[in-house]
């Protein structure tokens, strides 16, 4: 594999940025889809950016993630496709969550050059919103722990990106920036597609063949998130599997269906479980409640969190927005994640990562699973 | 003066022998109060119908994990109630439900409204970590003293609205001292008179309204003026609405939980708010960029537009909010001034139409150029 | 020389009198400036405050909504509900600290077109000396 490396002035963000405006500069691209700080200075919102001017105040990895990228590229491209030539620069759950939403028609990936980085991970909102100040400091050590030589887990980053296996995982975007391992010193271009190599060629970008130091910095974090993962999807089995325990977990919920909303795969216009279908005489409830002597209202909280779950397991990229958003600070993504990894594990399927993948339910084999078939 | 049911016990279980007296004589089919839900002391609302269940039931526990208004409207959203059912709710949650009435989106009959004079709730975020039961000794002397309660929401804390409008019975909290041992219920209709017939306790004549209730009424305006102060709403302008809602993350959280946003699809979530991709072109040219999704300000705008004529001040929106927005404070401030213009307290009387459904000729010609 | 500023009206017009009203202005040959960008509507109790809103926020230096005069409505009494509404979202402005004199509703029937070439030309100018509106500008909202 050929990168192109670039030596960090001043840090890794105005580098980036940089060679984003050149981009522009050159006419490679009409605009870009990237976050910004917003004008409270508390957060970061998704800009459509075209002015040259505006990337001053963009993040190419923002200490949070307020909106789920993959959100915003859809509504710029539900539509259809943009007539500009854009890139988009997403956390990597963001692009995965892109590529899932292009197969359920809901983003339209022509003309949008795709760009990921290497992630960290984003600091849960809630923490964030105490001291954005103190956030963004909190967030440059979480990138020094994450470059350096030897990296460091870092206990600010929310749980679902502590757990996140795939930080790197770049199989489905034209361009990948690598940060690990280079103590932030370098900032390599990893291209995947022949229209990023024109890129580079137009910029004058010499490529380079020494992926060592990153990729021993992947390995060493690949190893901690999987350890970190294994470790957290066993303590929760003991607290969450199980109906009563389920119940448990899930009782406190006040249907609020934000979890839903700021789902970037729970993309219908109206939820099921918002519909009409789910409003019923009072009779129903009443009926349910004297089987029982007492019922919580609204009944079918766990209904609509296990059909959300079998829904949208098989394309849950694991970003975590569910759990950052919940009121009840209900541990939904870290959950999910424990169903997503073996649902999507049946189908040998890995949500986003490829575009050429079907979606494991929109095909089928004649002979298989025989193992769910009663004789 | 009105009558008033005295029983010898806290006011909690007063409260509790009383809809245990109303399920067991089955003068009502159910109870509809919160109920404990977990070891940690969580609450939800419930559906009771078996008497013995009544012992998790925690009808005063401070928080409110739902709007019951929007609950409520749920249940007799489709039919009324064939048959009664004692709810326990708080005067703001009552006035929403009255709201969502007057929208077709419910019915008051056969529900029997039990209320309190109400001392505020604690934010849903001190219920996650389970501070609340530490709380109570703390909340129930303050209850007592009639104060405004520290760490009860800044919603609560304004709220002027803490006498129930409509309901049927009021359990009486707000500078009662001995709610520890006395349970006082104030029979507010001669539906709640039938009601109680045949229940042991004292029946006496007093004044619901106090000299404590007035000094905290006086109290919260204060700390109303305090909160509008702080937040500035007045001097916000295009500016600051947009420095103020600009970290909203678009989740739509404040109107799923808001009990005036009843509409089973959002004008917001529609496809009417879908963009092509050439209105985001027609913006680019226009602004050089734009946020993505487009619409935030609007929408909170359009909200406001849209519930402030019935904005009951419930508080739900702040609530559940990720991005921490002000979103109460800033609605009860809009939400009053609108509805000084119209004379109009919302959910306070179910026969009073709603402003922007009724006119009169001659009218506002103040906002005619 | 620096571009003089012309604002932009976005007008909502009730079919039966105000934009009836533009027509005669029209056709009566009335000069009055071009500012303003006319939307037909059935009532002026069509124009939901969200419409307002939008347009607002979109850019429109200014929003007129303009019906029959009370009493006149096609729909016997469209336009006095269309008061209060408007009422009410002017409320929101001023509440808000934003500038609701960008906000204007007028009845103008449709023997009326020198009047809606007045009250066209005699806004404008206000919205010229109040400049444009800082909407326009702003990517954040």
């Amino acid at each position: 594999m050929k990168v192109a490396k670039i030596k960090v002035k001043d840090n890794i963000e105005k580098t980036v940025l940089s060679f984003l405006r050149e981009t522009i500069d050159k006419k490679l691209f009409d605009a870009i889809l990237i976050p910004m700080m917003v004008p409270a200075g508390d957060s970061y919102a998704w800009v459509l950016a075209q002015d040259k001017s505006l990337l001053d105040g963009a993040y190419y990895l923002p200490p949070i993630m307020s909106v789920q990228g993959a959100k915003a590229l859809s509504s710029v491209t539900k539509g259809g496709k943009v007539n500009k030539r854009v890139a988009a620069i997403m956390r990597p759950c963001e692009i995965r969550a892109a590529i899932e939403l292009s197969k359920l028609n809901q983003i339209e990936l022509e003309n949008i050059f795709l760009i990921s980085m290497d992630c960290p991970g984003a600091l849960p909102l809630k923490d964030w919103l105490k001291d954005p100040k103190r956030g963004v400091d909190v967030f440059k050590k979480v990138i020094q722990h994450f470059v350096d030589e030897e990296p460091k887990p870092d206990k600010s980053v929310r749980p679902a990106c502590a757990i996140c296996h795939r930080f790197s995982d770049s199989d489905a975007v034209d361009l990948h920036i690598g940060i690990l391992g280079t103590e932030g010193e370098d900032i390599l271009f990893i291209p995947h597609s022949t229209q990023a190599e024109a890129i580079f060629a137009e910029l004058g970008l010499s490529l380079n063949e020494n992926l060592s130091r990153w990729q021993k910095g992947v390995d060493e974090v690949l190893k901690q998130r999987k350890k970190k993962r294994a470790q957290v999807q066993e303590e929760l089995k003991s607290t969450v599997v199980g109906f009563d325990k389920l119940l448990d977990t899930f009782s406190n919920c006040i249907n609020c269906h934000i979890c839903q909303s700021v789902c970037p795969i729970c993309y219908c216009r109206q939820c099921y479980f918002d519909s009409d279908k789910v409003k019923h005489p009072p009779d129903d409830y009443l009926m349910r409640a004297e089987s029982k002597g007492n019922i919580s209202l609204l009944p079918d909280k766990i209904l609509f969190h296990l059909g959300r779950m079998s829904h949208m397991a098989l394309s849950c990229v694991g970003c975590g927005a569910c759990e950052d958003a919940c009121p009840m600070s209900i541990k939904v993504a870290q959950i999910f994640s424990l169903i997503a990894d073996r649902s999507q594990g049946l189908f040998n399927y890995i949500a986003g990562k490829s575009i050429e993948e079907p979606l494991p339910m929109r095909v089928y084999e004649d002979d298989e699973f025989h193992e769910v078939e009663s004789p | 003066m009105s009558s008033v049911l005295k029983l010898s016990r806290s006011a909690e279980e007063g409260l509790r022998e009383l809809l245990k007296f109303l399920l067991e004589k089955k003068r009502v089919k159910a109870v509809f109060t919160l109920c404990k839900i977990k070891k940690n002391g969580t609450v939800s609302y419930s559906l009771i119908t078996d008497a013995d269940m009544l012992k998790d039931a925690l009808p005063l526990f401070p928080l409110m994990p739902q709007n019951a208004g929007k609950l409520l409207s749920r249940l007799t959203l489709k039919e009324h109630l064939a048959e009664p059912i004692a709810a326990v709710v708080r005067p703001c949650e009552l006035r929403a439900f009255i709201e969502l009435v007057k929208r077709e989106q419910g019915s008051l009959e056969n529900f029997i409204f039990i209320s309190t004079t109400c001392p505020g709730t604690y934010p849903l975020e001190m219920s996650v970590n389970g501070d609340i039961s530490k709380k109570l000794p703390e909340y129930e002397e303050d209850v007592k003293k009639g104060n405004v309660i520290s760490d009860t929401r800044p919603i609560c804390k304004a709220c002027e609205h803490f006498m129930p409008y409509s309901a049927d019975m009021t359990v009486a909290l707000i500078g009662e001292k001995d709610i520890d041992k006395n349970c006082e219920i104030f029979l507010n209709t001669e539906k709640a008179e039938k009601l109680i017939e045949g229940m042991d306790g004292e029946l006496v004549e007093r004044e619901l309204e106090t000299e404590e209730v007035k000094n905290l009424r006086s109290k919260r305006q204060e700390e109303k003026r305090k909160l509008f102060e702080e937040i500035n709403v007045e001097g916000l302008g295009l500016s600051g609405l947009v420095e103020t809602f600009g970290r909203c993350i678009g989740c739509h959280g404040c109107s799923r939980v808001c009990p005036i946003c009843y509409c089973v699809l959002c004008d917001f979530d529609s496809r009417d708010y879908e963009n092509e991709p050439s209105t985001y072109e027609s913006e680019l040219k226009k602004r050089g960029g734009v946020r993505v999704p487009p619409n935030t300000v609007l929408y909170h705008l359009g909200r406001l537009t849209h519930v402030s004529v019935s904005c009951v001040g419930c508080g739900m929106c702040t609530d559940v909010c990720p991005a921490d927005i002000p979103l109460s404070t800033i609605f009860l401030k809009v939400g009053e001034e609108v509805q000084k213009i119209f004379n109009y307290i919302p959910g306070k009387d179910v026969e009073e139409a709603i402003p922007l459904n009724k006119f009169e000729k001659d009218e506002f010609t103040e906002v005619e150029d | 020389m620096k571009d003089e500023f012309k604002p932009r009206i976005i007008g909502f017009l009730c079919n039966w009198c105000s934009y009836a009203g533009a027509d005669l202005a029209g056709t009566s040959r009335l000069q009055y400036p071009p500012s303003l960008l006319p939307i037909r509507v059935m009532c002026s109790s069509r124009v939901d405050p969200l419409f307002v809103i939008s347009a607002f926020l979109r850019g429109a230096d200014a929003v007129l909504i303009a019906g029959c005069h009370p009493g006149d409505c096609h729909y016997q009494e469209g336009n006095y509900y269309a008061r209060r509404r408007f009422a009410c979202v002017r409320k929101v402005f001023e509440t808000l600290g934003m500038e609701s004199d960008r906000l204007r509703l007028s009845w103008i029937s449709a023997s009326e077109g020198p009047r809606f070439a007045n009250v066209i030309t005699e806004y404008t100018e206000k919205i010229k000396k109040m400049g444009p509106n800082p909407a326009k500008k702003n990517i954040f909202l």
